[in-house]
């Protein structure tokens, strides 16, 4: 009986739960290696390619600062709604309807640049608001799970996208299938080819962690967000916090939308949000619902994507990270649950 | 020693010469900085109910996790019927005959009783049938005399056939050593008394129960023998019929506590103008009306006592009062303003503290911080809130006050709050609440899961804030308790006032039928 035994502690060390977020990467990425061997190919020479495609040069760079904008934004929406205790599943609908309103805005309305983009910016965050409004009244008010109302409100806005894109918006050029034609005006460059978009995003999230941290509503969101019952207790107004959050939550995907339409891609098209939305879960869950950690766990996710690209190129699907972020996760599940145990050393003993 | 050894064996009716069922030598177990256990024995003799007493953190919970294989200990040994043993997980406790019920129930609500015996019980046949399980259920319940409805759903169960159903899973897996965790605390006096007999009648067939308890005149009503845990340490095993309440009080906490101490201290005046008035207040909810047409005042610089049995409207009066419930009909007056839709935030700003009585659920955040937890009613005011900005620093230090006054050991301040012990989030909870009490405080079983200390001091403090001019209600089942500490008691019975006696002239048969539904104007 006296194999090794573990006990489990109430609370998990940061540096210790750190320690298991990043074996639990590194297991990932191992096991995949092993498959990929498996399969008759070199994981060495995979992983060479994948590094030096993208932090090698300044294409691979910039193409990574563009895929980090949209999960930033869809990662926050994700985190910011978690902290008051709802699932935004909608990030993707979110994003597609933001970028669908701030294309009609560039489309439909003439001006000067300085006017149109900041007129953009707010139509896609109303947009995204707007696409999360009727999940939000039906939690607020008839407790229905927003996790499946913003799940279905997915697939109307990718559709709408879709039939816009390939239908009254199409590019009448005739050069294109379905997508618009390019927008009058832009997010301008920062750097390269690389727009506002990703700095925005990271100056939102810095933002949004003094909010929780330093602001009296943030600890009221706290609260309300970890029992809703102490914050009714407190005489706190648990409902339109609930509401006002969960707009904020779909503002800012819709605001990711707007930037890829208006910076990334120069015009809407059908599958613009790529699964970004989805992904952006994963961003938001990684880490832990907090804003400064969804900048890292982002950018994580944008080289694994961009990864996924040089792989692609070397013959393989994209499927391959699709499995490594599964396994990431089913992995960094685990690692957290180990991460409250501590191994007690057996004492030999005699009966 | 040996002699020692013998005449228990013989008080407790055992031939010469028979082991304990448990013996403890010199276990110790230490955590980070803290001393949880140290050199602590203890012998459990076949046949007899032993009591351990102790403190909040005088190391009862952790000696047990010990006993039942959750904790290693560092040094010492448990013997199990003369047998060295060392538990590597709780189902090795299991197999040798510990059985323990929780203070919290470890059963799935949503189960039959008889699903929730045979659970993750290796004798339960691999394929079996609704009936036969049930029928299996009822044949062990009659061995073991334990009466249970093996095809109620447990979550329609009330507390105490709860707590049976728990007791029969666990002697179905034949435990020779019963050990509960303040199984009373849960129970009416009625089901108490049926735990009682059932415990009795259990180390009648030479079996042995440890009853870990901070109610004193249980202790001395059921145990045979008594060990007085503090700071880890044993300080003594008594037979019980050589203690009387006052020495294991002080056995326990280590000084002399007068329990009736603050007794009968009646209120300065009583005859100050009302500063809470309900009038007519009546709630109905999806449960139907739990309140109905309660009328009274409430003085400043009184204690108002209300009896009752659990569920009688007490907690719906108490969200009334602090602002939490808006009331169906009537009108809740405080200091001459109407105040019937004012809501929990103005009603808290105006002065009114309020422990619920479900401190985890409804007065805590359990996930955050106990800093989170601590400023939970002055997070908004300076020097916590400036201009909408949030001070981390302010809070950490008003957390820390609290926590000092509360006298309350916290390591770490940003540890989420659940991981302190009940009695520990009492404190912390009651002190939160006294310091915005200007008005009123209304204290819902304000000593669920204290012990004796404890509760004296914050009934002390109680009194304190009385004698400042604060109203405090003070809601309990403890009879005893509202007669020593409140100026008048009122008795509620399904959502409504039997009536207001002035403390003084109450006498507890009175009480006690008033909890049973017959009027003040009624008694003769």
């Amino acid at each position: 009986m006296n194999l090794i035994r573990l006990q489990r502690m109430p609370i998990a060390t940061p540096r210790v739960a750190f320690a298991f977020r990043v074996a639990s990467v590194l297991l990932a990425l191992f096991t995949t290696a092993i498959a990929l061997s498996i399969s008759g190919r070199s994981p060495v020479a995979l992983g060479a390619k994948v590094i030096s495609a993208t932090f090698g040069s300044s294409f691979g760079l910039e193409d990574l600062a563009l895929l980090f904008s949209p999960l930033v934004y869809c990662g926050l929406s994700v985190a910011v709604a978690l902290r008051i205790g709802a699932w935004n599943i909608g990030a993707e609908g979110q994003f597609n309807f933001g970028a669908f309103c701030a294309t009609g805005v560039a489309l439909f309305v003439q001006g000067p640049t300085w006017v149109i983009l900041p007129l953009m910016a707010l139509a896609g965050m109303v947009g995204g608001a707007l696409w999360i409004l009727i999940p939000t009244l039906a939690r607020a008010y008839a407790d229905v799970s927003e996790l499946i109302t913003t799940l279905l409100m997915n697939f109307v806005a990718i559709l709408l996208v879709y039939w816009v894109a390939t239908g009254p918006w199409l590019d009448p050029s005739g050069m294109a299938l379905a997508t618009t034609s390019r927008l009058p005006v832009s997010v301008p460059a920062l750097w390269g080819i690389v727009h506002w978009g990703p700095l925005v995003g990271i100056f939102l999230a810095i933002a949004l962690a003094l909010f929780v941290t330093y602001t009296r509503w943030g600890y009221e969101v706290r609260i309300a967000g970890a029992n809703p019952g102490a914050a009714r207790y407190a005489g706190m107004p648990v409902k339109t916090q609930l509401i006002g959050i969960m707009l904020l939550s779909g503002a800012i995907a819709g605001l990711g939308g707007m930037m890829e339409v208006a910076g990334t891609v120069g015009r809407l098209q059908g599958g613009i949000s790529n699964n970004y939305g989805y992904i952006g879960i994963m961003v938001a869950v990684l880490a832990r619902a907090a804003p400064i950690g969804v900048l890292a766990t982002a950018f994580f996710m944008a080289v694994l994507l961009n990864g996924g690209i040089v792989l692609q190129s070397q013959g393989l699907t994209t499927h391959t990270v699709l499995a490594v972020t599964g396994l990431i996760l089913l992995y960094a599940a685990i690692g957290d649950e180990m991460a409250h145990y501590k191994i007690l050393h057996p004492k030999v003993k005699d009966i | 020693m040996a002699r020692q050894t013998a005449s228990i064996q013989q008080r407790l009716g055992l031939t010469p010469g028979t082991p304990p069922i448990l013996a403890l030598k010199g276990v110790s177990k230490y955590f980070p900085g803290v001393i949880a256990n140290e050199d602590v024995d203890i012998d459990v003799y076949p046949g007899e109910i032993h009591a351990l007493l102790g403190e909040n953190g005088a190391g009862k919970s952790t000696l047990m996790n010990i006993v039942t294989g959750i904790y290693k200990m560092d040094a010492g040994e448990v013997i199990i019927e003369g047998h060295a043993r060392d538990f590597s997980s709780p189902t090795d406790a299991i197999d040798a005959g510990i059985g323990m019920v929780h203070q919290h129930f470890k059963l799935v609500r949503a189960f039959t009783v008889a699903e929730n015996i045979h659970l993750g019980w290796p004798q339960t046949p691999k394929c079996i049938s609704k009936r036969h399980l049930e029928s299996r259920t009822h044949a062990l319940a009659q061995n073991l005399g334990l009466a249970v409805k093996p095809e109620a759903i447990v979550a329609n169960l009330s507390t105490g056939e709860q707590q049976r159903v728990e007791i029969l899973r666990v002697l179905a897996r034949d435990a020779k050593l019963l050990i509960l965790d303040e199984p009373t605390a849960v129970l009416t006096p009625k089901e108490a008394r049926e735990l009682f007999a059932a415990l009795r009648a259990f180390v009648a067939r030479g079996n042995a129960v440890i009853f870990i308890s901070h109610k004193l005149d249980e202790v001395m009503e059921v145990s045979n023998r008594v060990t007085v845990l503090r700071g880890g340490k044993k300080v003594a095993t008594e037979w019980t019929d050589t203690c009387t309440e006052n020495s294991l009080a002080q056995l326990m906490v280590g000084r002399e506590i007068v329990l009736t101490e603050t007794q009968k201290k009646t209120a300065p005046s009583i005859k100050t103008a009302p500063i809470l008035n309900l009038s007519d207040i009546s709630l109905t909810t999806d449960q139907g009306t739990v309140l109905n047409n309660i009328s009274f005042d409430l003085a400043a610089g009184e204690i108002l006592g209300i009896a009752g049995i659990a569920g009688n409207g007490q907690r719906e009066l108490t969200y009334v009062m602090s602002g939490l419930s808006t009331p169906s009909s009537g009108m809740l007056t405080l200091d001459g303003k109407d105040v019937t839709k004012a809501g929990a935030r103005t009603m808290a700003q105006t002065g009114i503290g309020h422990i619920p009585e479900d401190r985890l659920h409804s007065g805590m955040a359990p996930t955050l911080s106990i800093t989170d937890n601590a400023v939970l009613r002055e997070y908004a005011q300076p020097p916590l809130t400036r201009k909408g900005w949030f001070s981390p620093k302010g809070a950490a230090n008003l957390a820390r006050e609290i926590a000092r006054v509360a006298d309350v050991m916290v390591p770490d301040f940003n540890m989420p709050a659940r991981n302190l012990s009940g009695g520990n989030q009492q404190r912390l909870v009651a002190r939160r609440e006294m310091r915005i009490a200007e008005k009123i405080l209304i204290a819902a079983y304000p000593s669920r899961g204290l012990d004796v200390g404890a509760i004296n001091t914050m009934m002390r403090y109680f009194i304190e804030l009385r004698d400042q001019g604060v109203a405090v209600v003070l809601i309990s089942e403890e009879l005893e308790e509202l007669m020593n500490f409140s100026d008048r008691i009122a008795v509620m019975f399904h959502g409504e006032i039997m009536g207001i006696i002035p403390t003084k002239d109450a006498d507890v048969e009175q009480i006690g039928l008033m909890m049973g539904g017959t009027r003040q104007e009624d008694l003769t």
